[in-house]
């Protein structure tokens, strides 16, 4: 089974993000990272290949800095990393760029010689949580899509099946393949990499398609949405506080606090 | 301008989200058509929804389509924008029209910070839960079918309903939060009882569901409910960004915790700083008491 994942580099997750004084977002405290549910899509795919053979791959579209994530993927289970050089295309939106990862996808399966049996995404990117680049990305592929997997079984018959996360539930669909699948967070964490494959990762060769190069039609460089800029959001007033030293004090106070505001 | 809103049910009604996106519809002067699909069986929702959206839509004039920012409506919003070829922004928390299109507010980086996203022409988007109020009265809703069901999506095999009772949390007045500060599961109770007799619901932390003490359906946060009660008692959440984008609408907020740093904290109305396991056993007999 070949299995092609595609990770977007996004400021940790683990840091409040505000807008600087030039009111863009200051990520200078951010390490750069693969998307959390990118990385939790590289898991499963190399959890189902150590089971069952086969090999996963990674695709990230971005500058040369998306080496990072590049890297890390390769180090825990990775065997090829691709990156789509974005010069030329900064400003894509959702849009444009799952139409730049389709056409890099087709080029990638042209050389191969195959097309992959899966294409996997997160379900959505941490920092801006659009939730939308895998729709775009299975529309234009027009392959089967099932979204918020967290589980696959061996393939028979040119189909898989895949456990997919409900509001209230799962489901167990046959998805036949090639199929493209977003996914949600499984019961387990990504691994860590272990320092050898790190080493290894680091001398692995990183192939870069140019954006500009690829096969896109006219219609499908423009993006329909247009970025223009950032907001703070209201902010809240900070409350009361409560410090007491007996609980049973803390709680009249608040009892207090809740019959002067009407609550409850 | 005409808006073509998709409604989205639980249990044969509208669920509390679709009627805040007809607040947002009528909010822009549209003139409104509502409809809902049925989904077959063994037909998976988000297919059977795109394809009846896009089969009204493609010839129904409209210059904006709007969902619901739940789980459905924020993978149906971007498939139906494709196929349309229409500009879409899920989780919308304001939508205005201007010219031609559309300008809208959405929140990023787990709502640290808001971006503006302008849309020249038609546009699909998707709203997120307490957004808008609630529109009083709802409109007939005409049902709409995939015309190619048969056909369209994947199959499912087999349907395994969430272990444990069905919850509303987006609807909920009052949500009674327990995180890993509860410390284990029969502590993990003390939230349940809480909201029992408060006639709320409970609500939960990612950890708090990893651990096995209440099912995923309770889950709060950015990959959980977005929720906006009117009252929300966080007990042992730390408040975390990815917790706190989803409940910072909700009115008024109480939050319980044992670290003074902790950044719950700064979007409660009230903090107790305290040991949530001596401090919700008090609370539960005080409310007790005075409701007799
Ligand atoms: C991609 C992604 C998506 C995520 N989505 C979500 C989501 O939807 N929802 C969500 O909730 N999280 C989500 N998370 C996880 C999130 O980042 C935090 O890890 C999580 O919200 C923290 O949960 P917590 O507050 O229960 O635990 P902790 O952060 O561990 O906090 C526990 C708190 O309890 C306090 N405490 C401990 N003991 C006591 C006591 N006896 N009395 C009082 N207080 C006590 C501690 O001081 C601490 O503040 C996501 C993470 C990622 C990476």
């Amino acid at each position: 089974m070949e299995i092609l994942v595609c990770m977007k580099q996004v400021p940790d997750d683990s840091i409040e993000i505000k807008l600087g004084a030039d009111g863009q977002p200051d990520l200078s405290k951010a390490e750069p990272q693969g998307n959390a549910f990118d990385t939790y899509a590289q898991e499963l795919a190399v959890r189902y290949i150590e089971a069952n053979g086969g090999t996963v791959s990674i695709l990230s579209l971005g500058p040369a800095e998306n080496e990072t994530c590049l890297k890390s993927a390769l180090a825990v289970g990775a065997e090829k990393a691709y990156r789509v050089d974005d010069a030329g295309f900064e400003d894509a939106d959702a849009f444009v760029t799952a139409n730049l990862l389709a056409a890099a996808i087709k080029k990638i399966e042209a050389d191969n010689g195959a097309p992959f049996d899966l294409v996997l995404c997160g379900r959505e990117s941490t920092d801006y949580i659009g939730g939308e680049v895998a729709e775009y990305l299975a529309e234009k592929a027009a392959r089967p899509f099932v979204t918020n997997v967290v589980e696959i079984v061996q393939e028979n018959d040119g189909a898989i099946q895949a456990k997919k996360e409900l509001d209230s539930g799962y489901n167990w669909v046959d998805a036949p393949l090639p199929a493209v699948m977003t996914i949600s967070k499984p019961d387990y964490d990504p691994r860590y990499p272990k320092i050898k494959d790190k080493m290894a990762a680091r001398k692995k060769e990183v192939p870069v398609l140019a954006a500009v190069d690829l096969a896109l039609e006219d219609g499908d460089k423009v993006a329909l949405v247009k970025y223009l800029g950032y907001q703070e959001p209201p902010k809240r007033e900070a409350g009361v506080k409560i410090q007491e030293e007996e609980p049973a004090d803390a709680v009249a106070k608040m009892f207090e606090i809740l019959a002067a505001d009407k609550v409850l | 301008m005409k808006a073509l809103v998709y409604i989205e049910k639980k249990d044969g009604s509208p669920i509390g989200t679709s009627l805040e996106v007809l607040t947002a519809a009528n909010a822009l002067g549209a003139d409104i058509t509502a409809v809902s699909a049925a989904v077959p069986a063994d037909c998976i929702d988000e297919d059977i929804v795109t394809s009846a959206v896009v089969a009204e839509a493609r010839d129904g004039g409209y210059d904006i389509v709007l969902f619901a920012a739940t789980t459905l409506g924020k993978i149906v919003a971007p498939r139906v924008a494709a196929r349309l070829l229409a500009g879409s922004v899920n989780d919308a928390i304001s939508i205005a029209a201007d010219g031609d299109g559309f300008c809208v507010i959405r929140p990023v980086y787990g709502g640290t910070a808001q971006e503006k996203i302008g849309i020249a022409g038609k546009a699909v988007i998707s709203v997120r839960s307490g957004s808008y109020e609630a529109a009083e009265s709802v409109p007939e809703i005409k049902e709409i079918t995939a015309p190619d069901a048969d056909e369209i999506g994947i199959k499912i095999l087999e349907a395994i309903a969430e272990a444990g009772e069905a919850v509303n949390l987006e609807d909920a007045n009052i949500i009674v939060a327990g995180g890993r500060g509860m410390g284990s599961e029969e502590d993990f109770a003390l939230c349940k009882e809480l909201a029992d007799i408060l006639g709320g619901v409970v609500g939960a932390t990612r950890p708090a569901i990893e651990n096995g003490w209440i099912n995923r359906t309770h889950q709060v946060g950015q990959s959980g409910k977005i929720v906006a009660p009117s009252v929300y008692i966080a007990c042992g959440v730390s408040g975390a960004t990815q917790h706190v984008s989803g409940m910072s609408g909700s009115k008024y907020i109480i939050a319980i915790n044992k670290d003074e740093e902790a950044p719950i904290f700064d979007v409660a109305d009230i903090g107790i700083v305290g040991d949530v396991k001596k401090i919700l056993p008090l609370m539960i007999e005080e409310f007790k008491k005075k409701q007799g």
